[in-house]
């Protein structure tokens, strides 16, 4: 009995070892599987992002990474017990008779072609199952999207009826799934039990003409009923080992894209000059979003890019700042063209607000310093005017903004966005419409305030009112430049510019009305 | 296995059991009872079949192998094939009955829900995003189904085996099976101990991963401004804490798993060996057969077994009722906008009755935010509306009231001089029809696109597509009226949809038609077709144009212009004009646009 005891012992020590071992391992994996799938996405070009939706790069990150975990885990837990079990199984079956141990094992290739064949129907029925699933999911998604239509040519009605058949289908294929599985899974303990059917006919035959003893007999059934479990669990694992394979391929597919990241370096020493010249440059697959346009901003000077939507105003901060790589020898930064200057020198130079300011769930200062050492966060709440607005919220600077904290309104967000990129002293401000949700009071006090600083400034604007205060003013329209002066001589050239002129102080006399 | 929900960040877990919801679950599954205790009744017979196994075991040892009896032992064995023969026709039968119940119950409160959303209100789904309303129909449904499936009935099944296997334990050794059970006490602690520990480890670990994906999400979405400060090594720097803070949450519900099987299953060999111990003993001293020690130790395996499992069906349980609460938490909302009671009122369209009034409607989509204040207007019967006026100035809103999508929070809408809220939904409906901004495209033909699947004679819908000036583009499509329509109508042209859209309401026919002008620009020569078929839409109908570009509704009877919630101006285009209003203004500002068009796009809702 101590031999019994201290066996259990040693066994439950050495799984419980093994399992924390390999569990461990698989967890280990998969952490540093989605650690590398982060650091690849986060130096993503914009074009990978156009190509997978946020969706599709969540469930790489979930359930793929989890797959690898699973293979890596239980898929290597399973495959090495259920060899280990059966080779260590079967030589002590040989060991107490071979005879035996080849009756008992006779239904084994049965087995294995059965599996096989019920795997394939399996298959088949699954599939047409999860098919029927993705129909009716697809159902409820455009009748939910489509609701307004629905309720408005009262389709209730046939909607109902519509989902009750795809719903009935999805009955039926899952009840034709559950009909396989209802004979294949018992199954396996049929063919288990015939095994130990034939070692107590056979065997008990043996023991009672004295080949074997008893002893042996029962030992030999305990043998039998290791083998049961790694037998049953073969389907799954291979169906693991699979999936995990697959999960792998579509993982490495984003880490194989990364690029490496920029180390943190300083700005060039002062506001340089800024220069576009002849670029000509379109987003894949698209007809060309700027052509042929030149201008240049001297250094410290302001120029406001002012045109209807879809002109190419963002365009050029996005080349500017190289989210997009623009063509060699098309913009110039202090003389420099942009696509030799490293990474990271030229966006600790550009400060770049964009139109959408993105808040992350975390605090007002970490939002400001994005974890970045030594900055001044009050000095650039104040230069962006809202450092008033901050000491009002309950939790100042440490206020948690974003999607799970404080809702701000869309001046505040463009005025944090725009102390973000203040705070790191760059020494090229570029602006994309910024000032839309700002009041014209503040908006004159930013300008006011910027213009003081002696910064290079691009700014992009529909506001005019803005225009009005930079050096000069360039019009683009459809990707060209049209025209280009301050605000009295393009007012005066009567072109596109006087129209946009005109238009707003239309708006503006109908927004008092 | 695929972590089903782990992208939803509001799960929780709460309890495995409660007895509210079980009783809703209970009712729910009505229809189902039959089978659940037709599937019930099967696992006594299973429960005898598996535990006769062991007794013939200990019958042949200890009658025939050692006795030397060889008829016998044939006997013996071919009763043993007999239970495996029993046994497999009673699981596989098992096995079918449960999975039935499951996706019954599946379907079931599939049907139940999506007739359930399909009756709620406009305002409701502004709420909601469809996101989280699919979760609920598809996800939630089957965790529930498992209550049934991998939960109630398969705790049944153990417990019945387990009562089977301790009568008889008690009936073959009442002594040995106290050695036995002497661990059960030991095993209850420990097993409890863990259990817990599991659950809050899990728990743990859920949440972990919930804040590592949010932290993902939000880096996908702000990946811009990352990039553009260079902050990816201090970005990664934190997800790399939050990953291993998971791994590690993780790491530790898989020790407290892990052990709970090891000492189960050390505990079953403690079992074990006290049986063999003791058993041997007796065997030794006569009071006890071989046979009987065998067929002792095969119980034992069979008492663990269920008691190791048990966490799993906890765990199954714990999300069910989860589920089951989001589930009956919809299904309680009920729909606010409801057809009245008595439907005696069926209005007689007379002359002398406008078609549509507003008295003085306020409404707001969320608190105090008023779109309209005060709106009055009216419509005559066949007469032809513009409505026009800034973007947000709620002309989009008056087409919702209008059919009732939403309610007003002051005053009443009249259609035929009824109050909407005295119609009947589906005959309002029917007598208003919209015609939207954005075509809605469902999956089918063409020909399901513009009945939306009522009946309708081929013949009318040949004159629809032909009104609607459709025909020959649709003539053009390889399939003609057979041609499916790809995701959102992706293989036709926005001018296509447009024609389609009034194809559709061409068939709807409905006396009073709201047309909601599409904002996205089309080319002229669509343009000018679009023009067309919408004059012959109108013919012969009283209807409201809401307009995004003046020109639409330059020829209208009459034009009423939205400003701050009310109507601030009406007339003719020419007399609007002279009178150098707002008006007058808006068409000035789309004459002085540089695109021409004057286009402002309105929120889509």
């Amino acid at each position: 009995m101590g031999l019994i005891l201290a066996l259990a012992a040693a066994n439950g020590v050495t799984r419980l070892g093994s399992r924390f071992a390999i569990l461990g391992a698989g967890q280990r994996v998969e952490a540093d599987l989605r650690d590398q799938l982060y650091a690849a996405l986060q130096t993503f070009p914009p074009e990978l992002f156009a190509r997978h939706s946020t969706g599709d790069l969540m469930t790489r990150a979930s359930s793929d990474v989890s797959a690898v975990r699973s293979l890596v885990g239980f898929g290597v837990v399973s495959l090495f017990s259920t060899t280990l079990a059966f080779g260590g199984a079967l030589a002590a079956m040989l060991a107490v008779d071979p005879w035996l141990t080849a009756c008992a094992m006779a239904a084994m290739p049965v087995l294995v072609l059965l599996a096989r064949r019920f795997n394939v129907s399996l298959n088949e029925r699954t599939q047409a199952m999860q098919e029927q699933l993705g129909t009716l999911s697809g159902r409820v998604q455009e009748t939910l999207a489509g609701m307004a239509a629905v309720r408005a040519y009262t389709m209730e009605r046939r909607a109902a009826a519509a989902f009750a058949e795809a719903n009935r289908t999805l009955l039926e294929r899952s009840v034709a799934v559950a009909a396989i599985q209802a004979r294949f899974t018992p199954l396996m303990s049929l063919i288990a039990g015939a095994g130990v059917l034939v070692v107590i006919w056979v065997g008990g035959l043996d023991v009672a003409a004295g080949r074997i003893t008893l002893g042996d007999l029962v030992a030999f059934n305990g043998y039998l009923a290791y083998l049961a479990w790694p037998t049953v669990a073969l389907g799954l694992t291979l169906s693991v080992v699979r999936r995990g394979l697959t999960s792998m391929e579509r993982i490495q597919e984003i880490v194989t894209a990364a690029r490496p990241a920029p180390a943190e370096a300083a700005p060039l020493a002062a506001p340089p000059s800024l220069a576009f010249e002849d670029l000509t440059w379109g987003y894949p697959g698209r007809s060309a979003a700027l052509s042929g346009v030149t201008f240049s901003v001297a250094p410290g000077g302001m120029v406001a890019v002012v045109g209807p939507t879809g002109a190419g105003k963002t365009t050029l901060g996005l080349l500017l700042a190289r989210l997009w790589e623009p063509p060699p020898g098309t913009v110039f930064v202090g003389g420099r063209d942009v696509t030799t200057l490293p990474l990271a020198t030229l966006r600790a130079t550009v400060g770049w607000v964009p139109q959408e300011a993105f808040l992350f769930s975390r605090s007002i200062e970490d939002n400001v310093t994005l974890g970045r050492a030594g900055l001044d966060v009050a000095a650039a709440a104040r230069e962006a005017a809202v450092d008033a607005e901050v000491a009002a919220f309950s939790g100042g600077y440490a206020t948690i903004v974003g999607e799970r904290g404080l809702t701000v309104s869309g001046g505040q967000r463009q005025r944090l966005a725009l102390a973000r990129a203040l705070a790191g002293r760059p020494r090229i401000l570029v602006l994309d419409d910024v000032f839309a949700s700002v009041d014209t009071v503040t908006e004159d006090a930013i300008v006011r305030t910027l213009r003081a600083s002696g910064l290079t400034i691009l700014v992009a604007t529909h506001r005019l009112r803005v225009a009005q205060a930079a050096d000069r003013i360039v019009v683009l329209d459809g990707g060209r430049l049209v025209a280009s002066g301050d605000h009295p001589s393009l007012l005066a050239a009567g072109g596109l510019y006087a129209r946009l002129w005109r238009r707003q102080q239309l708006e503006e006399q109908i927004a008092r009305a | 296995m695929p972590e089903r929900g782990s992208l939803d960040h509001d799960e929780v877990l709460g309890r495995a059991f409660d007895r509210r919801l079980a009783r809703r679950l209970w009712a729910a599954a009505r229809a189902q009872r039959p089978l659940l205790y037709g599937t019930l009744a099967l696992f006594p017979a299973i429960a005898l079949a598996e535990l006769a196994q062991p007794y013939l075991m200990k019958v042949a040892i200890d009658d025939h192998i050692l006795a030397g009896d060889w008829l016998g032992l044939s006997v013996t064995a071919a009763a043993y094939a007999g239970t495996l023969g029993v046994l497999y026709a009673l699981r596989s039968l098992e096995g079918y009955l449960m999975a039935l119940v499951g996706q019954r119950v599946t379907h079931d409160l599939r049907e139940a829900l999506f007739g359930h959303l399909l009756r709620l209100e406009a305002g409701f789904y502004d709420r909601n995003p469809v996101g989280r309303l699919m979760t609920r129909v598809l996800n939630d449904v089957e965790a529930v189904s498992e209550a049934f499936t991998s939960g109630l009935l398969a705790i049944a099944a153990d417990v019945i085996t387990l009562a089977g296997v301790v009568a008889v334990m008690l009936w073959m050794d009442w002594r040995l099976a106290l050695v036995t059970f002497a661990i059960v006490p030991l095993l209850a602690a420990v097993a409890a101990y863990f259990r817990i520990r599991a659950r809050d480890a899990y728990r743990e670990a859920r949440r972990r991963l919930a804040t590592l994906n949010a932290f993902l999400q939000e880096s996908l979405q702000g990946v811009t401004v990352v990039q553009l400060f260079a902050r990816e090594r201090h970005e990664h720097a934190i997800f790399r804490r939050l990953n291993d803070d998971y791994r590690r949450a993780l790491f530790n519900s898989t020790v407290f798993e892990a052990s709970l099987y090891s000492s189960v299953e050390a505990l079953g060999a403690v079992a074990l060996a006290l049986l063999i111990w003791y058993g041997g003993g007796q065997i030794g001293a006569g009071a006890l057969t071989f046979g009987a020690l065998v067929a002792f130790i095969q119980y034992t395996n069979r008492f663990f077994l269920p008691i190791r499992d048990l966490g799993a069906k906890y765990t199954v349980m714990q999300s069910a009722m989860a589920s089951a609460e989001r589930i009956f938490g919809l299904l309680d909302r009920e729909p606010t906008i409801v057809a009245p009671e008595a439907r005696s009122v069926v209005p007689e369209p007379r002359s002398s009755v406008p078609a549509i009034e507003f008295q003085s409607v306020w409404f707001a989509y969320d608190g105090d935010a008023y779109v309209l204040r005060d709106c009055t207007f009216r419509v005559a019967a066949g007469e032809h509306v513009g409505l026009v006026g800034a973007t947000g100035e709620g002309k989009s809103t008056c087409a919702r009231l209008l059919i009732r999508a939403y309610d007003v929070t002051r005053g009443r809408v009249l259609v035929d001089g009824v109050d909407v809220r005295d119609w009947d939904l589906e005959r309002l409906r029917r007598r208003v029809g919209t015609v939207f901004q954005d075509t809605v495209l469902f999956t089918g033909t063409v020909a399901d696109n513009v009945t939306l699947g009522a009946p309708v004679e081929p013949d009318a819908l040949g004159h629809a597509l032909e009104a609607a000036r459709a025909r020959d583009f649709v003539d053009a499509l390889p399939r003609r009226r057979d041609e499916p329509l790809g995701e959102r109508g992706a293989n036709l042209s926005h001018g296509q949809r447009q024609l389609l859209a009034i194809a559709r309401a061409l068939v709807y026919n409905p006396a009073i038609l709201v047309l909601d002008e599409a904002t996205s620009s089309v080319d002229p020569e669509s343009e000018w077709r679009i023009r067309e078929a919408m004059q012959r839409l109108l013919t012969g109908r009283t209807s409201i144009t809401i307009a995004h570009r003046l020109s639409t509704v330059q020829h209208a009877d009459r034009i009423l212009v939205l400003h701050r919630g009310r109507v601030h101006e009406e007339g003719t285009h020419a007399a609007l004009v002279r009178g150098g209003g707002l008006y007058a203004r808006l068409w000035e500002l789309g004459l002085a646009a540089p695109d021409g068009t004057g286009s402002n796009a309105a929120p889509a809702r």
